[in-house]
């Protein structure tokens, strides 16, 4: 695509602008911002993915992959405020299923290890363990919240705090893991995934840009149920004050 | 001999922008194993004591010790297990009654007293019970009796009863009366009893514990507490219209 046809694509933000001013949703000032923010970093990332894949020193492709899970923990940290340590223990799950995957990936051949696959399928994975972690994390705020009689009455028996929360711990997961499920249910027929679109834009044979589809859904899958457990895992003990009273739950905050 | 229960200066602050304390203050001894009604108007934190007591609760000042031992200082599943709330809404966990009951076996890994809980059922008046039902299902006197149950069975030392018998009907809550009654005696274990309901408090406690105006107030002998009450408040929480109400769940 040509530097103008990319600038044509701005008549669909002023298609966006319009409906804001003619039906005053007043979101011009978020969707300037929006636009300018997607072009800068989606333009920035295609200029530091062509260093790294000119250079292919594995140590930039590290640092890259370090960032990303950074970047990931820290947004899915804002799901579980006042939860001691939470971004480290994000950052720790995604780290485990990002090494996982990869690990299954180039070891059994699957990807070639060049950054022109572990990146994009890293990012893939990383943003769905980020999805997945604050999925999560919520679920287990509104459970926590809804499940407090149920925990304490455990609690007043005697119970651990593993054993307090346990199914208020796999109700969590099961439940951060349905979107992924129902994605895999309907890939394809309801919309056309991103990344096969976009490879078949490029130019890439149809068939071939399914296959590699078909490997992000089941990896994705795998991630999301790999990150989940571990994160539940890693974070159950954080509801709990130190002396194993349940943490007083504020409600849930919007956004 | 070191008291079963002691409480030095417990105070609880109220959460949010009030910045009176809910109640302070609070001091008293349990030297042997006795029956205590816990009495006083809603809203005045027996219900927050209780789950101080059974570690639930942050205490905000003071101490609470078990045989010297301060809560503090004792593993908090270890104190729990000694010193057991039972509360004013029962919570059945998910399963059947039989899990329930189950709870503590399957928690501390111990057996389940089997013969205990066939010899309970009936005498709380719960021989139709079904074992194998759903306890979500049952009515909230039936959840009472069984919570009641479940934490017998942890054999507590202390036992801390939250209204109870607060949605039984007269027959029940004798029962329930009786078999608590009987179990202090057989076992030595100690009842802490919240109740609204004067007579039942006259029938089953030795001591009345009586809370207001933010503090414990009265700690009396149960026959001296009801003949002659030391403050004109608890004379008024005894006549007041109050008292004549059916307890509500709150
Ligand atoms: N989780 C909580 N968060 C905030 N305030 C609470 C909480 N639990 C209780 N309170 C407040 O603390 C005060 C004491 O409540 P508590 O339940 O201990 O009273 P109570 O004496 O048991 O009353 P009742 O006889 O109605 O059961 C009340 O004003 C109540 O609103
Ligand atoms: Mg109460």
């Amino acid at each position: 695509m040509s530097i103008l046809g990319l600038s044509f694509t701005l008549l669909f933000v002023m298609i966006t602008m319009l409906v804001s001013v003619w039906q005053k949703l007043g979101l011009e000032r978020d969707i300037a911002i929006g636009t300018i923010r997607s072009a800068i970093q989606l333009l920035l990332v295609g200029y530091v993915l062509q260093f790294i894949f000119n250079t292919s020193n594995p140590w930039f492709i590290a640092l890259i992959l370090l960032l990303m899970i950074g970047v990931a923990a820290y947004h899915a940290g804002k799901r579980g405020k006042g939860l001691r340590g939470i971004v480290w223990k994000i950052a720790i799950a995604i780290a485990t299923t990002e090494l996982l995957m990869m690990g299954l990936l180039l070891g059994f051949r699957i990807i070639e290890a060049t950054p022109q696959y572990i990146i994009p399928i890293s990012g893939m994975t990383i943003g769905n363990a980020m999805v997945v972690s604050g999925l999560l994390l919520n679920q287990m705020r509104r459970e926590v919240g809804s499940s407090k009689g149920e925990i304490e009455t455990l609690l007043s028996l005697g119970a651990t705090a593993r054993q307090a929360i346990q199914d208020v711990m796999k109700r969590s997961v099961k439940s951060s893991m349905i979107p992924t499920i129902d994605g895999m249910k309907t890939v394809g027929l309801v919309q056309l995934p991103g990344m096969m679109t976009g490879m078949i834009i490029a130019g890439a044979d149809p068939i071939e840009a399914v296959r590699y589809q078909i490997l992000i859904v089941f990896a994705f899958a795998s991630s999301a149920a790999v990150t989940s457990i571990i994160l539940s895992l890693l974070s159950y003990r954080e509801w709990f004050t130190k002396d194993l009273r349940l943490l007083s739950i504020e409600p849930e905050r919007k956004g | 001999m070191k008291p079963v229960l002691e409480l030095q200066q417990v105070k609880k602050n109220r959460t949010g922008a009030d910045t009176r304390p809910l109640f302070m203050d609070v001091s008293a001894q349990i030297t042997e194993p006795s029956m205590i009604a816990l009495l006083g108007v809603s809203g005045q934190g027996k219900s927050t004591l209780l789950r101080m007591l059974a570690a639930l609760d942050r205490i905000d000042e003071g101490s609470v010790r078990l045989h010297d031992v301060p809560q503090s200082e004792m593993d908090p599943k270890a104190w729990r297990m000694k010193v057991c709330y039972v509360a004013q809404q029962p919570v059945m966990l998910q399963g059947s009654v039989e899990q329930n009951l189950r709870a503590v076996s399957f928690l501390h890994r111990i057996p389940y007293e089997d013969k205990l809980v066939k010899q309970l059922l009936p005498r709380l008046g719960l021989e139709h019970l079904e074992l194998g039902k759903n306890a979500e299902l049952l009515s909230g006197g039936e959840k009472q009796r069984i919570s009641l149950l479940r934490s017998l069975l942890l054999r507590p030392e202390v036992l801390l009863l939250d209204e109870v018998t607060a949605s039984l009907d007269r027959g029940s809550k004798e029962l329930v009366e009786q078999v608590l009654q009987e179990w202090h005696t057989a076992e030595g274990t100690t009842m802490i009893w919240v109740t609204h309901d004067l007579e039942q408090a006259r029938q089953i406690s030795g001591q009345v514990w009586f809370m207001g105006e933010g503090t414990l107030l009265e700690n009396s002998a149960t026959t001296t507490f009801f003949d002659s009450p030391a403050t004109e408040t608890a004379r008024n929480y005894m006549q007041g219209p109050a008292s004549k109400e059916q307890p509500c769940l709150s």
